[in-house]
């Protein structure tokens, strides 16, 4: 885990005392709103329908149980005794006041932790693999890198009035779980021929309304470059994307009308002017930073462990949350798990102050204090032994912590939505409620096998939907709400988006139109085919002609 | 053409709460049925020119129309998303357990 420096410390409490008195002049009336707002988004202070939303900042998503039991904390102390976990890694709070934002953000301060860059048109917050250090399929911990970037970007004069947003993930492994195909910028860790590690570089990529796989833009970049080269693809599309839609905005708007060829000769022909040494990173300081996610002391252990595998036999429900839920781990003797924070007619991504101190808890005593929150709104515990996997469960399940779903049908993303965004134009968690509610038999679940299903409550994509094999965006028709599906979408390696299947359904109707999709799946699987690999093989036809025969 | 003018009511945000609010007319309500109705262009632009204060700006936050209906002689918002905005909660059982009555 990285720890802050004197620089970050002071940098961090320097930032709280400076929005402390912006907001009391704004109670005072000494800013207007129009003068403050501004201010408020650099501290990721939103105005939602119902209240104020505090979006916190979990660093790729990376974090201990001292700092997990401080969100619990201000979950009671200041919001309504919950928070509610992000797909970009990190965490909102929907009921804050105004004039408890700056105690807020001091409390958070105590534990490392800020609010900066979780809003506003500048480099976001950096996401990676939740198995980042732990992964058997892993190059590199990419943390390092992501904690490299997160220093150069914060507050990084040049960058922080971008013409929008901008989302970097990285990964380090060869499996995908970083979803760097739909960002701005996703960055592979690699190998060239000469053993050297070094990045692929992918540009271009999004969800939103203008939905887009990344391309390649670099093969191999040599580590030291990493950040003068960030800087050269940053600088062209800042001078060059287009600032008189937001809608076109995003680099992705950029590299698609430019072509990537004509786009990597700009960022080449920057790339080759600037004065690299005046940002790239030294390879010291990275050694320096690289060792702060150094392996934590595992003891040596044998890989079988008796403990663990007599609760397997003694606990058919324990079983079945590890072969859920489990995750192999690159150390003999432990495993990672994945707490899922959907359980059956729960809003997704949602943990109470219990939940949260349970969480902390289950970090500290179990996980080398450690915990990963997923961009698909669950949260990893990456260092457990297999021998205190069952105590581990007991703890989880006596919070209703023990959703054995990962991966399946009921594990779904779902944006605020209408209930709390004042962007959406339809609800999310509700409808995810029903569908979760529909699905509730696991042997049911377990038939279906994995499936993801993503909704979102508006166009801007929050809840990814065009990469869920079953997509769901709300929209709104006349003040009425509608969803559009999509089937086919994918995230990972072989990233794909989701095709729509049509004219769209009612609220009431959503259910049902998953349940038929569902059956129409299990009606022409082969032996051991996902939903995923059905679609890729039969296409979209049958599930059209299941969805709108009667229609016709 | 342009589409007929139906009655609206003002609403905004609490600065400091961050609540829902209505304009009655004389003060900022949590309750849409306390809502002030102008039946015509002419009186909301009246109302909203009226509302343009820095006494109000220091009270509340982005000042908006709302289309409403009249039920049981007391205005509702026509748009889903104000009627979310007018019950003050999402549409689902939000709250954990332990902080149900609280909120009460």
């Amino acid at each position: 885990m990285y720890s802050y420096d004197e620089f970050d410390e002071r940098f961090v409490r320097e930032r709280v005392a400076q929005f402390r008195d912006q907001v009391a002049r704004r109670l005072d009336g000494s800013l207007t709103e129009e003068e403050f707002r501004p201010l408020r988004l650099m501290n990721g202070l939103y105005l939602q329908l119902h209240a104020y939303m505090l979006r916190i900042a979990i660093p790729y998503g990376s974090m201990n149980g001292r700092q997990m039991r401080m969100l619990g904390t201000i979950a009671e102390k200041w919001d309504r005794g919950y928070g509610h976990f992000t797909t970009r890694q990190n965490i909102q709070f929907n009921w804050p006041k105004l004039k408890d934002i700056p105690d807020i953000l001091d409390a958070l301060a105590d534990v490392g932790m800020h609010a900066i860059q979780t809003s506003g048109n500048c480099i976001r917050n950096t996401t990676s693999d939740p198995f980042s250090g732990v992964a058997t399929d892993e190059i590199e911990d990419p943390r390092a890198t992501c904690e490299l970037i997160r220093q150069w970007s914060s507050l990084h004069p040049e960058f922080t009035f971008l013409g929008r947003k901008f989302k970097i993930a990285v990964t380090g492994a060869s499996s995908d779980r970083a979803a760097i195909r739909v960002h701005d910028i996703g960055i592979e860790i690699v190998k060239n021929e000469a053993g050297e590690t070094g990045y692929r570089i992918l540009v271009g990529g999004g969800l939103g309304r203008t939905p887009m796989i990344g391309k390649e833009l670099r093969a191999f970049l040599p580590r030291e470059e990493l950040l003068p080269y960030l800087e050269a693809c940053l600088r062209v599309y800042n001078m060059h994307g287009r600032r008189d839609n937001k809608y076109k905005a995003r680099i992705k708007i950029l590299v698609h009308e430019l072509g990537i060829d004509t786009y990597r000769e700009h960022v080449e022909a920057e790339y080759a002017r600037i004065d690299r040494s005046n940002t790239a990173a030294d390879m010291a300081e990275f050694a320096r930073i690289a060792e702060q996610f150094a392996p934590p002391a595992y003891p040596e252990l044998p890989e079988q462990s008796a403990i663990f595998e007599r609760a397997l036999k003694a606990h058919p429900d324990f079983a079945h949350w590890v072969e859920q839920n489990g995750f192999a781990h690159r150390v003999p003797g432990f495993m990672a798990v994945t707490v899922s924070l959907k359980p059956v007619g729960g809003a997704p991504g949602d943990a109470t102050s219990e939940q949260l101190r349970v969480l902390a808890e289950a970090a500290e005593q179990y996980s080398m204090d450690e915990l990963r929150i997923t961009h698909e709104q669950n949260v990893v515990l990456p260092n457990v032994k297999k021998d205190e996997l069952f105590a581990l469960w007991t703890l989880l399940k006596s919070q209703g912590l023990d959703a054995p779903n990962k991966g399946l049908v009921t594990d779904i993303i779902a944006c605020p939505g209408l209930d709390y965004c004042a962007l959406a134009t339809a609800r999310s968690i509700p409808v995810a409620q029903e569908i979760s509610k529909r699905f509730s038999d696991p042997a049911r679940m377990a038939d279906i096998g994995p499936l993801a299903i993503k909704i979102s409550g508006c166009i801007n994509a929050c809840g990814h939907h065009h990469v869920g094999h079953i997509g769901i965006l709300g929209l709104d028709k006349a003040g009425v709400e509608s969803y559009q599906i999509t089937l086919g979408g994918d995230p990972a390696n072989d990233a794909s988006l989701g095709e729509r299947t049509g004219p769209g359904f009612s609220y009431d109707q959503v259910p049902g139109v998953i349940e038929t999709l569902v059956e129409t799946y299990l009606g022409l699987r082969e032996p051991r085919e996902t939903f995923l690999q059905t679609y890729r093989r039969v296409g979209m036809a049958p599930f059209k002609e299941a969805l709108y025969a009667d229609a016709a | 053409m342009a589409r007929a003018f139906r009655p609206v009511v003002l609403t905004a945000n609490d600065l400091v709460e961050g609540d829902v609010v209505w304009w009655t007319g004389a003060v900022w309500s949590r309750d849409v049925s306390d809502a002030e109705v102008f039946d015509t262009p002419e009186a909301a632009e009246a109302a909203e020119a009226a509302l343009n204060t820095p006494e109000h700006a220091a009270c509340t936050v982005g000042i908006v129309r709302v289309e409403v209906e009249m039920r049981d002689g007391a205005p509702f918002p026509t748009l889903r998303r104000e009627q979310i905005r007018a019950e003050r909660r999402p549409t689902f059982d939000y709250l954990p357990t332990s902080k149900v009555s609280e909120a009460a």
